[in-house]
């Protein structure tokens, strides 16, 4: 309990911090919003006689807004500028100050983005089904939790090497390529496509979106939910296993 | 001839600077070949679902996305990062540092340091041009590969031109920060400008450029070149090196100096 309420102070600090730079939150969202905005376009050309791929891209920019992780700047710098001392100090669990700071930020990128996502509504002529949003709140909330485990374990792994820009780049690409940003999962080859249903990448990103579009069947809702369980679990405890075994190594001056 | 000197200078000392740290450009190597990598593998999947994209075959697409790559990391290489931080330098008055050498300001402003770590995109940008070639129909013609080269060239005067007016507006404006937006649209460029809808084609046409990176250079390589864009080009990128050229004097008249 006492976690928690320390947790919504740091969201509420770091919120707050953050209003000191909109212009640069605005830039941030902008570059969020490129890769789901360039994908609506291409798809819509490469598919005109398709429907629900407005839909999807749309419903994927709020996906990509709600659940952006930016643990390379906050926690891998931390880590080699040595900032982490001062956590390291706090009467509490590590994790909770990167965590507050992620969902303060990712508030910050919905409120800003949500003029983008009805402009985008409007152009497209895109309408949700309440049913359908509804079903994909529980999904946004674990690939929320999903994403951030996954880029804090990558963040972490500056704990050995000082730097993790070329480990993090890595899991970036990977996300754009298999989460559904590159191309829908359901529109992927046949000979790819299982991969990309059981991979950990669209329970980040591209299954919320998939069950907002409501082109998925009750079992493959169900399914999917089963995959976003099971790396949940898999990435906390990667996480936790990482920052034991990392801890101990970290050595630093300053901070 | 001077400038020459200068500009091969400054990248001998950029490049022995970066290969200080090895590891970090063997990780930078890497992620840059999996991004390019990345990216003809999501023109892949698109094509496996689409005969065409605009109107261009997969082979034509592909010979347009290795032509914004070669064309972006000469952008990375040697403008943005200079560029990236000038609103900073007129800001603070770090700028007078620049001005009092006995160097155009422009030239030491725009091309005075380089990041030779973006080259590996253009490498991977030729690599990706090459793969696209062996999948045309037909090899292009060496009329048309010269009419590419000069597209290209353009692209990069062009591309030159609008980052430093971009960036002049520091000193009319010093609050305002229009560097992501620039490179958010320059994004576009990587797919056939015939493929998005109007009216946004027409802006990335003909009010912001973005279909010089990519687009003409290789319509001039794989359909041919017509004649509109070889006689209008460098009369084009002429008009707006001087334009550049105009904005940043008449910005540094502005200029007051902060400190120092």
């Amino acid at each position: 309990m006492r976690n928690v309420r320390l947790l919504a102070l740091y969201v509420r600090r770091s919120f707050l911090e953050w209003m000191g730079f909109r212009s640069f939150l605005f830039t941030l969202v902008v570059n969020q919003a490129v890769a789901p905005v360039l994908g609506l376009a291409v798809w819509s050309a490469a598919l005109p006689e398709r429907s629900g791929i407005s839909t999807y891209f749309i419903a994927l920019l709020a996906v990509q807004l709600t659940t952006v992780s930016y643990e390379y700047h906050t926690v891998s710098m931390g880590i080699y500028q040595g900032n982490l001392n001062d956590n390291l100090l706090r009467p509490h669990p590590m994790v909770i100050a990167p965590l507050g700071e992620n969902l303060a930020t990712r508030a910050w990128h919905l409120l800003i983005g949500l003029p983008i996502i009805v402009i985008a509504m409007a152009a497209t002529g895109v309408a949700f089904d309440a049913g359908n949003v509804v079903l994909a709140l529980p999904a946004l909330a674990l690939a929320a939790a999903l994403r951030f485990l996954f880029t804090y374990a990558l963040a972490l792994s500056a704990l050995w090497g000082q730097q993790s820009g070329g480990v993090t780049e890595l899991g970036t690409i990977l996300v754009f390529l298999l989460g559904g940003l590159a191309a829908p999962i359901p529109l992927m080859p046949e000979s790819i496509r299982p991969f990309g249903e059981a991979l950990p990448f669209r329970a980040m990103l591209g299954f919320p979106a998939e069950i907002a579009t409501g082109n998925l069947s009750t079992q493959e809702i169900v399914q999917g939910y089963g995959w976003q369980a099971l790396w949940l679990a898999v990435f906390a405890a990667v996480a936790m296993v990482v920052w034991t075994a990392g801890v101990r190594r970290y050595t630093a001056l300053g901070g | 001839m001077m400038l020459v000197r200068v500009f091969a200078v400054v990248f001998s000392m950029s490049l022995r600077r970066s290969l200080a740290f090895r590891t970090n450009l063997l990780f930078e190597a890497l992620a840059s070949f999996l991004g390019v990598g990345a990216g003809l593998a999501a023109l892949g999947i698109v094509y496996t679902q689409a005969e065409t994209l605009g109107g261009w075959s997969l082979g034509e697409a592909i010979v347009l996305f290795g032509t914004y790559q070669i064309v972006s990391g000469l952008l990375w290489t040697f403008i943005e990062p200079n560029l990236l931080w000038f609103r900073g330098q007129v800001v603070d008055g770090a700028l007078d540092d620049i001005l009092l050498r006995p160097v155009p300001s422009i030239f030491l402003a725009s091309l005075g340091t380089c990041a030779p770590l973006g080259l590996l995109h253009v490498a991977g940008g030729v690599a990706v041009l090459v793969v696209g070639l062996g999948r045309l129909e037909a090899a292009p013609t060496a009329g048309e590969a010269m009419a590419w080269l000069l597209m290209l060239g353009i692209a990069v005067a062009v591309a030159w031109a609008s980052r430093v007016l971009l960036a002049s507006l520091a000193f009319w404006a010093p609050s305002l920060q229009p560097d992501v937006l620039y490179s958010a649209v320059w994004q576009f460029g990587r797919y056939p400008v015939s493929m998005y809808r109007q009216p946004l084609r027409f802006a990335l046409t003909w009010v912001i450029p973005v279909s010089l990176i990519g687009t003409m250079p290789a319509q001039a390589l794989t359909q041919g070149a017509s004649p509109i864009p070889i006689l209008a080009g460098p009369a084009a990128a002429i008009l707006a090196m001087l334009l550049a050229n105009i904005f940043w004097r008449a910005g540094l008249r502005r200029y007051t100096s902060a400190t120092s």
